[in-house]
């Protein structure tokens, strides 16, 4: 697979369909630049966890960044995410993600042994180099396989 | 939209079903969310880390559950969207995705609610618990 990637994140007109449809989402201004224009916005609007993509955009081999926190991809749960907008965001914008600090702590679980948690934080700007996103992401590691 | 935030209150909710999740279901949103590693989508895999098989996304059942503030509200309505999960989406899993008014407050003379958000099977297992506070955006 070829991974010529641009700098930053190209909010795209197709892949903001193609990422509607895979969530169900009927919503117009995803899907009708026409729609999106009469509401007299710029283009489509991204849904609000399109940039999810980004965590797998312009990685060379995505496991590496698992490598790197020290995680096991087998036993990587997603434990959650949190986002905060300060607009928008259009097909027709390139963000940028400017990766914040790192928080990893470790605590006993109920289940699966002592569980990992690692915190990560990335504020999204866009080709004005106005803050439109910014982004906590959680990701949890157990011992073994979590047996529900 | 914005009658929607003239006549909301405290406790008003808005929910959908999606019926039977499917693998293929998990597999279009590799394609679209960028999303394969590979414990969503090839069995084989599922079964070398112990598990009966596949499993989904968290951010598929996130990005389904961001719909009901966008259905009730409107695609620029959201000021923030947050989630917790709290168990793994399964093929055959029939799921509501659930809104709830908890709060309507002014802030800077706009109006703004926050919102209690849930997705829940229909063995009534909480996969979801998430948040979002909704207000009428303007550039």
């Amino acid at each position: 697979m070829a991974h010529i990637n641009p700098p930053g994140l190209p909010v795209e007109r197709g892949k903001v369909h193609e990422f509607a449809n895979s969530i169900g989402a009927e919503e117009p201004l995803y899907h009708d630049e026409v729609a999106a224009k009469a509401a007299g916005l710029p283009s489509v609007v991204a849904p609000p966890t399109y940039t999810s993509t980004q965590a797998f955009f312009g990685e060379k081999n995505a496991p590496n960044m698992f490598k790197e926190l020290g995680l096991d991809l087998r036993y990587v749960l997603h434990g959650g995410q949190e986002f905060y907008y300060e607009r928008p965001i259009f097909a027709g914008d390139i963000l940028t993600a400017e990766p914040g600090e790192t928080n990893i702590t470790t605590k006993e679980g109920k289940r699966g042994g002592s569980m990992k948690m690692v915190d990560t934080f990335t504020n999204y700007k866009n080709q004005d180099g106005e803050l439109v996103l910014r982004v906590k992401n959680t990701l949890l590691q157990t011992a073994g396989v979590v047996k529900e | 939209m914005s009658d929607t935030f003239e006549s909301i209150k405290t406790g008003d909710e808005y929910s959908f079903v999606k019926e039977k999740f499917t693998r293929t279901d998990f597999v279009r949103y590799a394609g679209g969310g960028g999303d394969f590693n590979p414990i969503h989508h090839d069995q084989t895999f599922a079964e070398a880390a112990g598990l009966p098989t596949v499993f989904g996304m968290g951010m598929l059942t996130a990005g389904i559950l961001s719909r009901v503030p966008v259905e009730w509200f409107g695609a620029t309505a959201l000021k923030s969207y947050g989630i917790r999960f709290q168990s793994r989406i399964w093929p055959g899993d029939t799921v509501t995705f659930k809104g709830v008014v908890n709060k309507v407050y002014d802030e800077d003379g706009v109006k703004h609610a926050d919102l209690d958000l849930t997705a829940t099977t229909e063995k009534g297992e909480v996969l979801i618990k998430g948040f979002s506070t909704v207000r009428p955006w303007s550039s």
